[in-house]
């Protein structure tokens, strides 16, 4: 099944949805043209920004989101050498997130779809990352597993259809993302701790160490915080340890457990391909397993580029035009959701 | 909203029979400062619509939607405005963000221009009382955490101060010493009313909220002296740093 295919065939003119994320720390707005064209996608992260306090601090991303909110957007529309009227529906991410982060985003796209008169969506974040695969190519097959990772979140999704898929497990305690996030801490690397983890580690032994792996070979369910603290322990234990060593091990044992679940899953339903989404999907280790594992098993594996695993609004306008196909505009009294989950 | 040229409906507060066309200019003002929002649609006539709702956490509800009714009560069209007001604050943050976004968004989107309006200067300017004797007009906003937003006006509403944040004791002393005989006027007061009454000054003043209509009386006067501002360049006025405690669970992906 082809997205573009399934475009209505009187329609000969393409429709071009424009996506807003802001539901963290990234300022992000794109247009993407029947779903899966990418026409532009502008992302103004602000990392750095939050560095200083080392981790994301709340009202200092609402405070940046409004400030680069109209830039972002008129961005957008000059990469895409579009202008406002050219614009068929306004996306945007309503939740899972940071509620006063996500209001600006939400406000603005509400605003420009009333003033516009186009259609309005309210996109769930989760689901856009789902999509993101689809905007490098259109003609994935599902169904697909997809292992959505990032500093909030970490599933294990089985796409089966268009907006239709099965959540057969998520963490139990932290997130993938946030494993990273606490680790690159306690062996005094930067935030954020990701990026940090994953270079260091090209300069360490993935065997000096064997972390747990908890849970790898039952249920569908992740859980990280007592590989954080086996870390946090080893450290304190061995005061002298190889950092690099200890980042390369502990991504092992992440990547071993993402990846051997994901494995078990498409075999045990039948799916012939894996996807890899979310923030954590940028990570070398994790994308070089993924591809070796499906090498090995005859899987397709699905590996965007790292711009399209990290937040970006690209994803949230090619949802956007799924949403809108499917069940219509969204209303303009729609609020922010922060605690939104992927429904199936 | 339809771009196609209507007839206008009667205007409500017009005391002369309605002309057939508006004054110009036209005005859409927006507020959200406080635990309040509400829009409004006016001339230099007077306001044409005009919505308010007092919901707490629901301003991004409530605001567009609030904004199509009164344009369509008004009978008129996003292309018939000319310039849109908005409250910079200080106020509630999040409440502010969603004015100020949907302000900007729509003078982007409309390739207008904008009126950056205060809050205190809003409720200084709403005070409707000719007769009072007071010295000067000092407005009192609540800004939670047991503190308040303060500003100082003359009575003619000329600004005295800039706008400032302080704890409500140490504002009520300092009026209490320099000037006794304030018009105290804001939610401030009625929040720590105890406060300011202890201090001797006057607190019997109504509580007056800083509204969509009187934005749109002030912007009307703002954009007849050329004093409007690129939407690009207006930015919240805060008075607090950010808190800057990162989230325990970092959420970022
Ligand atoms: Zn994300």
């Amino acid at each position: 099944m082809t997205v573009t295919a399934s475009a209505p065939t009187d329609a000969p003119k393409a429709t071009q949805v424009l996506g807003i994320e802001t539901s963290c720390d990234e300022t992000a707005a794109a247009v993407v043209e029947s779903g899966s064209v990418l026409r532009s996608s502008v992302v103004s992260s602000q990392v750095e920004l939050h560095a200083l306090y080392g981790g994301v601090v709340p009202e200092v991303a609402s405070r940046a989101h409004l400030d680069l909110i109209i830039p972002v957007v008129s961005a957008a529309l000059a990469e895409a050498g579009q202008q406002l009227t050219d614009i068929d529906a306004i996306a945007a991410t309503h939740g899972p997130g940071l509620v006063g982060a996500l209001l600006v985003g939400v406000s603005a796209a509400k605003s420009l779809a009333l003033v516009c008169d186009v259609p309005f969506v309210a996109v769930n974040h989760l689901e856009a990352h789902l999509y993101a695969a689809f905007l490098e190519d259109a003609d994935l097959q599902l169904p697909m597993l997809v292992l959505l990772v990032s500093g909030g979140h970490t599933m294990l999704v089985l796409m089966q259809g268009q907006l239709r898929y099965r959540v057969l497990g998520a963490t139990l305690d932290d997130a993938a993302g946030e494993a990273f996030d606490k680790v690159a801490r306690v062996i005094g690397l930067g935030y954020p701790g990701g990026p940090a983890i994953d270079r260091l580690s090209t300069q360490g032994d993935p065997c000096a160490v064997a972390f747990p792996r908890a849970l790898a070979k039952q249920g569908w369910d992740f859980s990280f915080s007592g590989l954080k603290t086996a870390v946090a322990n080893h450290v304190r234990k061995n005061p002298n340890v190889a950092r690099a060593d200890v980042a390369a091990s502990f991504q092992e044992a992440v990547v071993e457990v993402l990846v051997e679940k994901a494995r078990r899953a498409a075999r045990e339903f039948g799916v012939g391909a894996i996807c890899l989404a979310g923030g954590v999907a940028a990570n070398s280790r994790l994308r070089a397993r993924t591809a070796e594992v499906c090498a090995a098993d005859g899987l397709r594996a699905v590996i965007p580029s790292r711009a399209m695993c990290t937040d970006n609004a690209a994803m949230v306008a090619a949802v956007g035009w799924h949403r809108l196909q499917a069940c219509g505009s969204a209303s303009l009294s729609t609020g922010a959701s922060p605690s939104l989950s992927l429904l199936n | 909203m339809s771009t196609q040229p209507k007839q206008p409906k009667q205007p409500t507060q017009l005391m002369q029979p309605t002309p057939p066309t508006y004054s110009s200019p036209i005005i859409l003002g927006i507020e959200s400062a406080t635990s309040r929002v509400g829009c409004a649609i006016g001339t230099p006539l007077g306001i044409l619509a005009a919505r308010e709702s007092n919901k707490p956490r629901q301003h991004a509800e409530s605001l567009v939607p609030q904004i199509a009714e009164i344009l369509d009560e008004a009978a008129l069209s996003f292309t018939d405005i000319d310039a849109l007001a908005v409250d910079v604050g200080p106020g509630l943050y999040t409440g502010l963000r969603v004015g100020i976004t949907t302000a900007i968004t729509m003078a982007y989107a409309l390739d207008k221009s904008l009126v950056a309006l205060t809050s205190l200067e809003l409720v200084a300017h709403a005070i409707r009382s000719p007769e009072h004797s007071y010295e000067q007009i000092d407005v009192v906003i609540d800004a939670r955490r047991g503190e308040v937003f303060h500003a100082a006006f003359t009575s003619a509403l000329k600004p005295i101060s800039e706008a400032t944040v302080a704890k409500p004791e140490d504002l009520a002393k300092k009026l209490a010493q320099e000037v006794p005989n304030t018009c105290l006027v804001g939610d401030g007061v009625e929040a720590y009313q105890a406060i300011f009454a202890q201090a001797g000054l006057s607190t019997n003043n109504a509580t007056i909220y800083p509204s969509a209509e009187t934005s749109v009386e002030l912007a009307v006067a703002a954009v007849l002296a050329n004093k409007t501002t690129e939407p690009a360049k207006v930015r919240p006025l805060y008075l607090r740093g950010p808190d800057a405690q990162p989230i325990v669970v970092p959420t970022r992906s």
